[in-house]
Order: structure tokens, then sequence, then C-alpha cells
């Protein structure tokens, strides 16, 4: 089922992968592919890829940032799945710590509402930090359930800006379960969910809430699954389920089909490939594709 | 952008004041300078086209349009088209959020009727990142794979920035996806629709969907940061597409972009100039496109709105106009209607 070779069709000779068939190397496609090549060399003494970790190194900036194209250091969204990408390499755990002090000084744009003036039309609370897609915008679902992810991943589960996220997270949940972008109610009106952030976010949230409040959110990624078939929904959906222990016995005929969607579609991104094969592997959310027993050295680093 | 230049026996501006000093009309009439602006002086074309249904031949309907107004086979041909659908999300019985399957097909197949070398399809969804499933569920990926039609996720995939020629937003450059340079001709293909934030989404909103989600992220969050009819001008001024056609099938009336209901409108609008096109559709809902923000300051800058600068070919606004429901607990639409 997990192809490596469709993986290293994708593979730049200079170092790092393209998200697309014969494209230039992108910090996204490669931080993923690291992931599920680090997590099929494990236990090798030599990781045999250098390049593309140089690569990655490459894209980040003195902050510690790796935004997605270097002509747009704003948009900081793939740092945590650098942070991954560098989990597990002692060679690269300068650029790593410089990746995570970043995540946890970095807020995007929030407010408080005055009670007494309070005309919003929107229902979240805007004063819950989360993290954002590009620097100085508003936090929304994916880059804090990212954000999260990776920090409780390297060590930092307990620092106070993951407690935030996870508050944020509650926050944005929709009534009938599951979230969206990150919006709940506008004018008035629920919004709708959608399978790939609800499956993301029920990753991040594992652990950190009791099922109770996230029970509908799992009726309604059970009530999506069997008709899935595009690899950010189904993978993330996997993902979020595994998390939450559920283990769905179509499991393997959902990813074949998909995979097999690819005649109608043409080959998948790298990035969403490789997310569909993390949920191929993964037994307990996306932190069983990482070695987590070295993440307690970091864990004093965002808390200094 | 297509705009016909004012007619030579008006006056322009320079002459016109030179005039008015000189014999103190200006006083007489009481016509002053910043009236005198409000006058029309950009002239467009748009084409409007009665459509029932999505089963009925849409392509001969675009291709009426097409003729109206000018839109020649010598002009396509050889070009290579990138049309713009409105893909936001789906739902179940939601059909009415995004520009329909078949309308596509049907102008995939007229501008290949005209000669195009090539058109393909491309969208980047403002609120998933998932354009497959939305594809998918839209009913468009089966339309593109039966029609051998390539598309493209503008979200995704490189860019190439540019000035921004609006001024408006503050961000000093655009970066459009990469595809656009192999482009000749951008269609913005819309959906007829109120907007909770706009008033209304039609063409130029559109536009918001070419902007790639990797450098704008989702929603497309540093457009909304740097204010929405900001966003709309610039992106239009400095991407100038080449057509516009709107889908008024079935549209969408009261809680728009998303959570409003469906209306039967029967309609297609068509025409070069964006502006222009989102103001005879705003007319065909029963909206004052002139308390429209981004379609008042467009006004004379990217294209005509006022209705005497517009010609109409086709059907007329009066004969199918249908006045989409404007919610009075929504702030944006207060005083949107247009008088009768």
């Amino acid at each position: 089922m997990t192809n490596l070779n469709d993986l290293m069709e994708r593979h730049v000779s200079t170092g790092g992968f393209a998200n697309e068939m014969g494209g230039a190397p992108q910090a996204e496609a490669t931080a993923w592919a690291l992931c599920i090549l680090q997590h099929q060399h494990r236990g090798q003494r030599t990781a045999p890829f250098h390049s593309d970790h140089t690569f990655l190194k490459s894209r980040q900036l003195e902050d510690g940032r790796v935004p997605i194209a270097p002509n747009h250091p704003e948009a900081v969204w793939p740092t945590p799945l650098a942070i991954l990408a560098w989990h597990g390499s002692s060679e690269y755990r300068p650029q790593q710590d410089r990746a995570i002090q970043f995540l946890l000084t970095q807020y995007g744009h929030h407010w408080t509402r005055d009670p007494e003036q309070d005309d919003s039309v929107v229902a979240h609370d805007p004063s819950l930090h989360g993290w954002p897609w590009i620097s100085h915008t508003h936090s929304w679902v994916s880059p804090t359930t990212h954000a999260m992810l990776a920090l409780t991943i390297t060590g930092h589960g307990e620092h106070e800006r993951v407690q935030e996220g996870a508050e944020m997270l509650i926050d944005r949940q929709l009534p009938h379960g599951g979230w969206n972008y990150g919006n709940t109610f506008v004018w008035g009106q629920e919004l709708r969910p959608f399978p790939e952030t609800t499956g993301m976010t029920l990753n991040a949230l594992a652990g950190r809430v009791p099922r109770s409040r996230i029970s509908r959110s799992l009726d309604y990624l059970l009530l999506q699954l069997p008709d899935l078939q595009t690899p950010l929904a189904l993978g993330w959906t996997l993902l979020g389920l595994s998390a939450w222990s559920i283990h769905p016995a179509q499991k393997s005929a959902l990813i074949t089909r998909c995979l097999q969607q690819q005649e109608r579609y043409g080959p998948y991104m790298t990035s969403a490939y490789c997310l569909l094969l993390a949920a191929a592997i993964a037994t307990m959310g996306l932190e069983s594709l990482f070695d987590m027993s070295n993440s307690s050295q970091h864990a004093t680093l965002g808390n200094t | 952008m297509d705009t016909t230049p004012a007619q030579s026996s008006e006056l322009t501006r320079r002459q016109f004041l030179k005039v008015a000093l000189a014999s103190g009309v200006m006083a007489a009439t009481g016509l002053g300078v910043m009236q005198w602006r409000q006058q029309p002086r950009m002239k467009a074309s748009t084409f409007i086209g009665q459509a029932d249904s999505y089963d009925i031949d849409l392509r001969s309907i675009l291709a009426s349009g097409f003729q109206e107004l000018g839109v020649t086979p010598s002009e396509i041909h050889g070009k290579r088209i990138l049309l713009k659908p409105n893909l936001v999300e789906t739902h179940v019985e939601s059909a009415h959020i995004n520009t329909h399957p078949l309308l596509i097909r049907a102008a995939i197949e007229a501008f290949l009727g005209l000669g195009a070398a090539l058109v393909i399809v491309g969208e980047g969804p403002g609120h998933r990142r998932d354009t497959l499933q939305i594809l998918e569920e839209s009913g468009l990926a089966q339309v593109l794979y039966d029609d051998h039609i390539r598309f493209v996720d503008l979200n995704e995939g490189g860019g190439y920035s540019i000035t921004n020629q609006g001024s408006q937003t503050g961000l000093a450059n655009l970066t459009f996806p990469a595809i656009f340079q192999e482009i000749d001709w951008i269609v913005s293909l819309a959906k007829l629709k109120t907007h909770h934030w706009a008033g209304v989404t039609l063409s130029m909103k559109n536009l918001f969907g070419v902007m790639p989600g990797m450098f704008y992220g989702w929603p497309k969050n540093v457009l909304h940061h740097m204010g929405i009819h900001e966003s709309i001008l610039d992106i239009t001024a400095t991407l100038k597409p080449h057509f516009a056609i709107v889908d008024g099938i079935i549209g969408m009336e009261g809680d728009g972009p998303i959570m409003g209901t469906p209306v039967h409108t029967g309609v297609l609008v068509m025409g070069r100039n964006l502006p222009a096109v989102d103001a005879t559709c705003s007319r065909l809902m029963g909206i004052n496109p002139h308390k429209i923000g981004y379609l008042e300051t467009a006004s004379n800058w990217l294209g005509p709105i006022h209705d005497s600068a517009i010609q109409q070919r086709g059907e007329l606004v009066s004969a199918l106009r249908k006045d989409f429901l404007l919610l009075d607990h929504i702030p944006t639409y207060d005083g949107l209607r247009l008088q009768s």
C-alpha cells in the first residue's frame, strides 16, 4: 500500500522534494517526505537524507521560521512541518530548536472583545491564541493543529501555548460537531464542518480533552468516512480517528481506493500523498510516526 | 480589461473645465465638479442571456453572447484560456454555492468552438484546502474527467509577484499562480450571489480564488485583513481579467455566499469589462451597484457601472430583474435595494 518509489520520483537531485512531479523543491513537500522516509528508516545508524535536511535548513530564516517560499517570509505555516522533519536528527537540532522557539513566540492577530460594545457577528473568542497561516493575521484551525502536534511530538505538549491552542480549538468546535477552517457562526447561522480540519483537530486534541467534549465530532467523521476518497480528507480523518483509538475496518480498502483515484485526478501532490501514507502507517495519530523517547530533552526549551 | 473610450463628442475634463470657467456655466447650472466627475465616461457592453435551467443548450446562449459582444473566432483562435469558476464549499443540497459544472462544460465547449488552443479550469477555494474533494462533490470532477480537461489548483504550486496596480490595500505586490504566465485569457466564471460582507459576490469578488492559499492562507486571510473591497479592486486592477460569465441560472440570496438560499433567476450575464458585468448583475438582483463599495470605487476607473454607460445586449434588465432577499439583520445590505 505504501509505495516509496512513487515518493522518490518527486525527489530533486540537488536536495528536497517537489510537490509535483518535475517541479522545484518545496519546503512543505520536503518536510512531509522526510517524515515518511525517516519513519521507514527508523533504527538505521546513518540518515540518508542529508541533502533534503540541508534544503530545509537553507529555507529557514534567522528567527527560526521556515516559510513556504523565500519571497514570502510571512507565509510561516510550514514551520511545524520542518520541526517534525528535523525530529530525531541531532545534526539539525539547532535548526529545530530555533523553529520551535519561533512557534512559541508567534501569535498572529488577536483582539479582546469589549462586552459593553460587542457588535461582533462571529461567535468565536478572538482573544484565544492559536497560530496563523500567515504572520500578522488571525489564528485558524489548520496551522494551530500543526503547531500543537509539532510541539507535542518534540516534548512541549505541556507548554501554555499548546494548552491555549487546545482551548482555542474547543472554542471553534461547531455545536453539531466538527470543525471547518475556524469559524463557527456568522450572522447567527452555524457553519458547516470539513472532514480534513475535523480530523487534524481531533488528532491535536487527543489526550487533552475528555471524549465527551468531542464525541459529536467523532460521530461526524465516522459518518463521512465511507465517502471520502481524497488524500487530505481521508488521511486526516483516519489520523484523527486513530488518535482516539478508533480503527475502522475499512481503512485499507479506503486508502487503496484513494490511491487508485490518481488515475482520475493525476498524481497527488507530494504533501497530500505523504499524508495518506502517514495515515496508512500510523497506529495512534500522527505522533505514532515519531520517536518521542528523546522529546523530553526539548521540554525545557520553551518554558525558559 | 476592455472598455470603450468615451465618445469623441464628449468633452474631456480639461475641455469642460476650460469652457465652464469661461462661461460661468457651472454657477449658472449648479453643476459642480464633483457631480461632473460622476458622469459616465467609460463605456462597455454586457450581454444577458435567458437560461431557465442547466439542462438546456447553454453553449448556444454563450455563443450568442460572444457574437453580441464581438468575441470572434479570429480573436480566440490559438489562445490559451483559463476558466476560473466559483468553487467554495460543497454540501448536500447546496449546489447553488458553486458555478454549475454544466455551465463550465458549456463554456469549455464554446471557447474550443471559437478555436481556442487550450482551455483549462483553475480555482483556489477559499475555505478548504482539499480542492479535490470540492471538485468531486460539486460534480465538476466527472465533467472534467469525461471531457479530458485539465484542472489546476490555484492554491498550490508556484507563484509570480507583480506590482499592485490598484493601490487600495497597501500591498506593494500581488502574487498570482505561476500557471497564469502560460495563459492568454482569464475568464471569471462566477456565480450570482449575495455576500454578507461585500454585498454581492460576482465576477470581481470571484477573483479572490486566484490568490494562492499557500501565500494568502485559508480563508484568504491577508485579503480579508487588508479589506475585502480594497482587495477586490487591487486584484482586478492588477490581473486585468479578459472576460466574465456569471451563472445566474440559480443564484443565492440572503446570507450568501455559503449559507444563503437558492433563487431561480434564469440568466447568464457576460461581458469583457468586469465592473460593468457586476453592475448589470447587481441590477438583475435588484441591488444598486453604486451602493456596493468596490463597484462605486471601480466606476470610471476599472470600468463603467452607470446604467447609461453600459450598452445592454440580449435581454433587458427590467424584464428579468428579480429582487434578491436582503436580510434585515445583516447591516451590509442596508440601503442596497435598487429603486424601481
